[in-house]
């Protein structure tokens, strides 16, 4: 039976791929060595593929089919589609037979979750991929979250989304080692006269539920309320699904940063699979990430 | 003539000019606008790249952030575009102190 050995999330701003360099030295370096380290566990604890939940940006759905959730089923997938953004174009090998057991295990389990053979695929997913493996050969299965368009899977299901994918992860035969990850949030605004603003106090109360493995606290909320920290926010519902994925237990926040020049409050955490964190193992290099419930409080 | 074929409209222009599967990202030249049932004032404010327009008009905000990008706006930019149209937030989140 596979183990996920390895559960993160982290936000993906293209800025951070983009534009890395527009921010200020200390804050990306507190980011980037958070997914650094996480990378050289991932190495260490010979992860064999990965399952990647991110949001759709009208990429591959538009308003004619837009599902709330769609997994990358193919034997590939191509990305990044954004001509701007300097990660190689490639295509990026899937994982059938992980994908097509998440989509039986799901659909047997309360949720109907579209499929597709072919995914375009993002800075959503890219930018976190490639910091995971910068070959871009580690098999992918992408998973494409419905976090723009309303009417929206309220977050609880999400939760609930998540637990049943790490079932059915951890029933599958044919690999041993697997990585979850969740990309997106934490608080941005993209298209509208806010773009820019970031809001540091949910972010940071976001990240404190989730060290205290108090999930529970932001489970039913509505998306009026998650607009509070911006239309972006929404993709907070990419680490709720991880959160699920890990039954809810606490995660170690590895960095926080608002980082004005990309827009977005930027947070890495990761769960202890049990086989550590790249904190606790020791791979978070130089200044140890401070815990965002005390960082700048 | 509906805010579907605007939508339609940005979403394929954008779409054009990316590097897909089967597609080199080179289509944006020649964007044949006339395929869509657009209203003067939609086209307009697409021949005008008018990111204001499209804002007031109900653009879903995913393909305005999109769009600017690839029009070549600095976020800075259409950010001061937008400002005037923003409104003062009274409500607040459970995180609130």
């Amino acid at each position: 039976m596979a183990e996920v050995v390895l559960a993160y999330c982290s936000s993906h701003a293209p800025m951070m791929s983009s534009a890395r360099e527009a921010a200020p030295k200390e804050q990306r370096e507190h980011f980037i060595g958070a997914l650094d380290a996480i990378r050289q566990q991932a190495r260490d604890l010979d992860v064999q593929a990965c399952v990647f939940l991110s949001n759709e940006h009208f990429t591959n759905f538009f308003l004619e089919n837009f599902p709330q959730i769609c997994v990358g089923v193919g034997e590939r997938n191509w990305g990044p589609t954004e001509e701007w953004l300097p990660i190689d174009k490639v295509w990026i090998p899937g994982h059938e037979g992980l994908a097509n057991h998440i989509m039986r295990e799901t659909l047997d389990n309360g949720f109907d979750p579209a499929f597709s053979h072919l995914l375009e695929l993002d800075h959503g997913i890219m930018t976190v991929y490639y910091e995971l493996d910068q070959d871009m050969k580690l098999p992918l299965v992408p998973i494409v979250m419905n976090c723009a368009v309303p009417p929206l899977m309220p977050v609880w299901r999400w939760y609930e989304f998540g637990k049943q994918l790490g079932a059915a992860i951890r029933s599958f035969e044919g690999l041993e080692r697997v990585a979850v990850v969740g990309c997106g949030g934490l608080s941005h605004w993209i298209g509208n006269p806010r773009v820019g603003d970031i809001n540091e106090e949910f972010d940071r109360w976001f990240c404190e539920r989730l060290e205290r493995g108090e999930i529970d606290q932001v489970l039913d909320m509505k998306d009026d309320e998650i607009e509070l920290a911006g239309n972006g926010n929404h993709e907070m519902r990419t680490w709720v699904a991880v959160a699920g994925v890990m039954g809810g237990a606490p995660a170690d926040v590895l960095a926080y940063e608002a980082i004005a020049p990309w827009i977005t409050g930027m947070a890495v955490a990761q769960w202890d699979t049990g086989r550590g964190t790249a904190r606790s193992v020791g791979n978070a290099s130089g200044a140890a990430p401070t815990s965002p419930v005390t960082a700048g409080d | 003539m509906s805010l579907y074929q605007l939508n339609r409209a940005v979403y394929d222009w954008i779409r054009a000019g990316e590097v897909n599967s089967d597609a080199a990202g080179d289509g944006r030249a020649g964007f044949d606008l006339s395929r869509y049932e657009l209203t003067d004032d939609e086209r307009k404010a697409f021949d005008d790249k008018d990111v204001a327009a499209f804002y007031t008009m109900g653009l879903h905000e995913v393909l305005i952030n999109r769009y600017a990008r690839a029009a070549g706006y600095a976020r800075d930019d259409y950010r001061k575009i937008l400002e005037p149209f923003g409104k003062p937030e009274e409500r607040r989140g459970r995180w609130q102190k």
